[in-house]
């Protein structure tokens, strides 16, 4: 990774944005590097076939984030991907073979090119490419419900890239819709419309302040963090950053989403106050990912878990319940 | 730059017919081929002339997909003007155009402004929708209709000038309420007379120039 410090291109294939702060990205891998390297020899300590089994150890392992060469194999384990594959009645080859909707084809492959335009591993590059055809039209064909929908394009491309593994980015992709994530990607977009409340609540009780001013300038959280959930951050914030948030989310689920958006808005809380309009407002938020406390991935995901103060999981669902009760009313 | 007025845009029609191609064609006067495509809404901006009066365009570009369709919705409201689009190279973007013009009556403000926009005009040799089918469905439906290229920029300016045109003369008719923000137009902060600092969804006092944010 040294070396790809000063490139323009990151280490997962992606063009830096064109206001990249090198020098402050230096730094912080001067540092991250030294950390990378103490995690995996902590990782290596691992042992045995239950190695991978939920814990609260391996749960702290995580949140101080996977080494790349574990990735694939400790998101199959903690998410439940693995046992939904064993468990399931067809293979992940055989489903394959059934995929014949025309229109479903169609639409698929209009989004492939639009798919990472700026990252060396997918424009132009048949393989991961295909790949990408093959899971999106897999899990589609076997979820009529949700099919295709916009945003699963960049989650499976963000899959193929830390999994390289086709088969592994299929499971990957159906625990992360049909389990983990409330109903983002179902016809009308329902648990985006809840999650949207949710996160007006949570930031209402975060900091007032920001809050008001948001409210005051009257910009509907839509606006600015739909990519946040449809995309889990990805095209959002740094691609180091979003693997190690997707860390957290495979063994922790969706409320992860949250911490991360509470920390983004509550790191910026002096650059929100001072927008006055709703264009400045949404550059703001657009510009987040070149803060340096959000470069420095390592101090983000410290802050991810202390920022927010407590969020429980029973929290999380009251307040989907409250707010999805509110929908209906709508 | 201060303005006389801003109007509000929305631009919809199926996925993949080049709204974003068509926005940046209008903000930025270039067409990037391979971009990313919209989850949500975008925004861009620009600032026109229109009787000699400086006018800025404030324009919402939406995901096409069906299931973003309850977050779009929103964008709706308050909005002054339309941009409805198809591709005039893949007919079920034109066959889907009632359900999204039903939609948008629904949604908006009566007064709306609504341009039927046939895109991809320089791909001839792959044309599936005829022009005179784009003119016919305008006509019965009271639109607006112009065919364009995002990609030559032919009659881009024009769509989106043209619908500004329509919403200025509705202005000086009388048929807009120019005070209710609600309707997608604003007076520019210095030529109001009570400058109010009004609340709600549209309160953006736009100070900056053209160009996309
Ligand atoms: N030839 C041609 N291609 C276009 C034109 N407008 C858009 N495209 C292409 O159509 C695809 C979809 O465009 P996009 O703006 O993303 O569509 P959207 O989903 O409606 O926003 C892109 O790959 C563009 O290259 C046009 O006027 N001519
Ligand atoms: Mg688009």
């Amino acid at each position: 990774m040294a070396q790809t410090m000063y490139s323009k291109i990151d280490e997962y294939g992606f063009e830096r944005p064109a206001n990249f702060d090198y020098e402050v990205h230096a730094e912080f891998m001067g540092k991250y590097m030294h950390i990378l390297v103490r995690r995996a020899q902590r990782w290596s300590t691992l042992k045995g076939k239950n190695k991978f089994t939920r814990s609260s150890k391996l749960k702290r392992f995580i949140r101080k984030g996977i080494p790349l060469d574990f990735r694939a194999s400790v998101w199959l384990q903690v998410s439940g991907a693995q046992k939904l594959k064993e468990d399931s009645v067809w293979n992940y080859s055989d489903l394959k073979k059934k995929i014949t909707n025309p229109s479903l084809i169609d639409i698929i492959k209009i989004d492939l090119p639009r798919t990472f335009p700026d990252n060396i591993n997918f424009i132009g590059q048949e393989q991961l490419t295909g790949q990408m055809f093959n899971v999106l039209a897999a899990f589609a064909h076997q979820n009529s419900e949700v099919g295709y929908c916009q945003g699963l394009n960049y989650i499976t491309g963000m899959l193929l890239l830390a999994t390289r593994n086709e088969e592994a980015s299929f499971w990957l992709l159906k625990v992360l819709v049909e389990k983990i994530l409330p109903k983002y990607s179902v016809t009308n977009m329902s648990g985006l419309l809840i999650d949207l409340d949710v996160l007006d609540d949570l930031v209402r009780k975060l900091d007032v302040d920001i809050h008001k001013h948001i409210h005051k300038i009257g910009m509907p959280w839509a606006m600015v963090t739909t990519k946040w959930f449809i995309c889990l951050f990805t095209e959002v914030l740094p691609t180091e950053t979003v693997f190690r948030i997707w860390d957290c989310i495979f063994y922790e689920g969706s409320k992860i989403i949250f911490r991360v958006g509470l920390t983004l808005i509550k790191l910026h809380k002096a650059e929100i106050l001072r927008t006055k309009e709703l264009s400045e407002l949404i550059t703001c938020f657009k510009e987040m990912r070149n803060h340096k406390d959000i470069i420095d991935c390592h101090q983000f995901m410290i802050h991810i878990f202390q920022i927010p103060g407590r969020i429980t999981d029973s929290d999380l669902k009251n307040l989907r319940t409250k707010y999805s009760k509110a929908q209906n009313q709508r | 730059m201060s303005y006389a007025y801003l109007f509000k845009y929305i631009i919809i029609g199926d996925t993949g017919v080049g709204k974003s191609c068509l926005l940046l064609q209008f903000t930025d006067k270039r067409f990037q081929p391979v971009h990313d495509l919209t989850i949500g809404v975008e925004f861009g901006a620009r600032m026109i002339t229109i009787d000699s009066k400086q006018i800025k365009l404030q324009i919402w570009d939406t995901a096409g997909q069906e299931a973003f369709r309850s977050i779009t919705r929103s964008y709706y409201r308050g909005a002054a003007g339309a941009l409805l689009v198809y591709d005039i190279t893949r007919r079920e973007t034109f066959n889907h155009l009632t359900t999204w013009l039903d939609d948008a009556r629904q949604h908006s403000n009566s007064n709306m402004v609504i341009m039927l926009i046939g895109n991809k005009s320089d791909l001839e040799s792959r044309r599936e929708v005829k022009k005179e089918e784009g003119e016919a469905f305008a006509r019965e439906h009271g639109l607006v209709f112009m065919e364009t290229s995002a990609k030559t920029a032919a009659n881009v300016e024009e769509a989106f000038i043209n619908t500004a045109k329509e919403i200025y003369e509705k202005i000086q008719e009388g048929v807009f309420d120019i005070n209710n923000e609600a309707n997608g137009i604003k007076i520019g902060p210095q030529h109001s007379p009570t400058n109010p600092s009004l609340p709600g969804a549209t309160g953006s006092s736009g100070s900056q120039g053209g160009g996309c944010c």
